[in-house]
């Protein structure tokens, strides 16, 4: 006797259809851990002389794949001089309780452009070195 | 293609939170700052966030099916290019998505466990057929259009890497708005079986359209703290205005029917007005009783059982699952 | 547009109508995987190929129309099966992810060489075609060969055993890709394409080093028939229900915009 043939999904979708997929739906076994592989971080860089910066990630088993993996996911549209990938477990990076540590304290301006007043200073000299009498520039900075 | 608490969840166990964090946490969202992957948040925020690019996700992945339904029967190359390339976005979205899920400490593996085994939701609106050629073109504008109108509002959302993800999918979706579009007004100016082709898909996806952005307010959860969180950007009622304003006299300059008489802007209130697009038809459907619920289901899985030898031929043993950073 | 000798214009429309349809019906087979493939990632790649190919196929149809031929649309929409020029190796159904991957691997190695070849072809808009898509078919060979050689070598007994079957399965389908043609010497002789026969050698030399890191055993050549008839027409079973369910929507009115 021949086994039962199994009725299977007749879908508006012919691919759907040729995959002959049972009506009966089986029982779910779920994907093992892992199933979808480790992640890396994808960097891009859109022209030569700019940055790469940091786009998103892949699920790739290793470094080659991941690269194929980015060129597509992330270089599809637009232009791309480079793509680089690092396992994500490979990254090093500050915890986020952490982020007071960046906390500038904001007297420290001599790290600034803005607080050297050079223009004035200049302007002084001139006017000293050239005998200027009238007005002196006030001495604010 | 579409991301909507649009069945919210009640917010719950917020008082058990330190109450000095948790104001801290609203201030920052107050200013208009991100929020990101390993700061501190309210585990119900951590809870609505993944829970909604989760959704966000499988919707993708499963919006797939529908368009996909015609892939290999598109008329001609310029079509079969571009649908080809408005099912692939609409894998890289799952893929964006996924990503940006997995932030909040969940394997892409549990994701996709949760859609298979049927627990995890999904939009309606792909549980229900494209049965001819016309019903692509109207998903791809109009399905695409309420998806811009959602995810361009969630991408000024307080979720850091929610928010780049949608700014990534807002750029690629408006190709698929224009495309729909494009393809939309061809039909609508071309043979007479070709507009009626169309006016019958306009009809057939003008209920799921409208169940699109969930509920209506007054039968929804309360959701004051997710807008305050911005998790939510906007109410259901709000996102179908905006949609109903935007769409419906360009709907109306085609020349087609919106196969609701009652389909009107109140002059005084400035709102759509409209018949109830069933909501019992809405429940039964996100219940797993819709047109395609099955089908769709059943071939995610059975696409991954395809798949499953070349996962597991690649997984080597020192591979170390780490969530991505952002 | 510069027009080749008359008497060479049969064997330069013979050529890129296989080269056209090739690219047609492959990528209209790689485009089945859209959104059922095996991971997200590949998924989202193995689709950009098939858009590729397809890219390829517009772009050789419209070297066609140029000559006198059909608008694009027309060529691939329109004609059945006994019209077309393609190799039996595309034709073939999809099967699961090893065979696909193992066509993809033995048709773009082949592509490949003969776009290199075509670079110097005397039929000048044919050769910027080739100088044109060199990148993109690079990156095709790059692609299949990272997945037959992963697959291959660093997987598990069973996909080196599925990769396995699947290259006997498709090589004798790819030796058709070089089936040999009644105007290979005009073809030749007006430095047009160096010829069907070259085109195989070259393939065979480099397919062979990647098959050996890929852990394949390779049948000797001799033992192999090539899967010949598609050049001339002949094709199999698999080819007329394809083109009737990619044309069902142009066909239903072929005079429509669409």
């Amino acid at each position: 006797m021949e086994a039962p043939v199994q009725a299977t999904i007749r879908s508006l979708d012919p691919r759907v259809t040729r995959l002959s997929i049972p009506q009966e739906l089986p029982e779910f076994t779920p994907k093992p851990p892992l199933d979808e592989w480790q992640t890396y971080e994808v960097f891009h860089q859109a022209r030569p002389g700019e940055q790469p910066v940091h786009v998103g990630t892949v699920h790739a088993p290793d470094p080659e794949m991941a690269l194929v993996f980015a060129k597509e996911q992330y270089a599809r549209r637009g232009t791309t001089y480079s793509l680089w990938v690092v396992r994500t477990a490979d990254i090093y990076a500050f915890r986020s309780e952490d982020a007071d540590i960046f906390a500038t304290v904001p007297e420290k301006t001599y790290r600034e452009p803005h607080d050297y007043k050079v223009a004035q200073k200049l302007l002084r000299l001139k006017r000293k070195s050239h005998g200027s009498s009238a007005a002196d520039a006030p001495a604010s900075s | 293609m579409y991301g909507n608490l649009s069945i919210a969840e009640p917010v719950r166990g917020v008082e058990q939170e330190d109450p000095e964090k948790l104001a801290e946490f609203e201030e920052r969202i107050a200013r208009g700052e991100k929020i990101e992957p390993h700061d501190w948040m309210p585990r119900e925020y951590r809870r609505q966030v993944l829970r909604m690019i989760e959704q966000h996700a499988h919707s993708e992945i499963i919006g797939a099916l529908p368009e996909g339904t015609w892939i290999t029967r598109a008329p001609g190359f310029r079509r079969k290019l571009a649908l080809m390339a408005k099912v692939q976005d609409e894998v890289g979205h799952a893929q964006l998505l996924y990503s940006a899920a997995e932030t909040l400490g969940k394997p892409r593996e549990q994701m996709i466990n949760d859609l298979l085994s049927g627990k995890a939701k999904y939009s309606n609106v792909f549980n229900y057929p494209a049965l001819t050629w016309a019903d692509t073109a109207i998903i791809a504008w109009l399905i695409d259009a309420g998806a811009i109108i959602n995810q361009t509002l969630n991408a000024k959302g307080s979720y850091g890497p929610y928010a780049r993800a949608l700014e990534r999918i807002c750029k690629e979706e408006a190709f698929h708005l224009k495309y729909g579009y494009d393809n939309v007004v061809t039909l609508a100016s071309g043979t007479p079986r070709q507009r009626q082709m169309l006016q019958e898909a306009l009809n057939r996806w003008w209920k799921p359209i409208m169940h699109f952005f969930g509920p209506p307010d007054h039968m929804s959860v309360h959701s004051e703290k997710l807008l305050r969180w911005k998790v939510k950007m906007a109410s259901n009622d709000e996102m179908r205005q905006m949609f109903l304003d935007a769409y419906v006299p360009k709907i109306w300059e085609l020349g087609l029917t919106i196969p609701d008489p009652n389909l009107r802007k109140n002059p005084e209130t400035g709102r759509w007005e409209y018949s109830d697009p069933d909501w019992d038809e809405f429940w039964r459907v996100i219940n797993g009783n819709g047109p395609c619920n099955r089908e769709r289901l059943a071939v995610r899985r059975m696409a991954d059982e395809l798949g499953a030898w070349v996962r597991r031929a690649l997984l080597k043993p020192d591979h170390r699952y780490v969530e991505p950073l952002f | 547009m510069p027009l080749p000798p008359p008497e060479a214009l049969p064997a330069l429309k013979d050529l890129l109508y296989r080269m056209a349809d090739d690219a047609l019906i492959i990528g209209h087979r790689h485009s089945e995987w859209t959104g059922l493939g095996p991971i997200l990632e590949e998924d989202i790649a193995f689709s950009s190929i098939a858009q590729d190919k397809l890219g390829h196929a517009y772009a050789l149809y419209q070297l066609l129309h140029e000559l006198g031929e059909p608008e694009p649309d027309h060529a691939a929409f329109l004609r059945d099966a006994p019209q077309f020029r393609c190799c039996h190796l595309v034709e073939y159904p999809n099967g699961g992810y090893d065979f696909s991957l193992m066509r993809h691997l033995l048709f773009d190695l082949a592509e490949q060489w003969r776009y290199h070849l075509l670079e110097r072809s005397s039929y000048e808009p044919l050769a910027q075609l080739a100088r044109k898509v060199r990148g993109e078919i690079k990156y095709h060979v790059f692609h299949a060969t990272q997945w037959v050689v992963h697959l291959g070598a660093q997987g598990t007994e069973e996909s080196h055993e599925r990769m396995q079957q699947a290259l006997l399965q498709a090589l004798p389908l790819a030796l058709g890709i070089f089936e040999p043609s009644d105007f290979e010497e005009i073809l030749v002789d007006y430095g047009i394409f160096p010829g069907e026969r070259v085109l195989q050698s070259h393939w065979w030399e480099t397919l062979l080093p990647i098959l050996e890191r890929a852990q394949l055993r390779v049948p000797p050549l001799e033992t192999l028939t090539p899967a010949y008839g598609g050049r001339r027409g002949q094709h199999t079973e698999y080819l007329q229900p394809l083109l009737d369910e990619m044309t069902e929507v142009f066909r239903s009115d072929p005079t429509a915009q669409w």
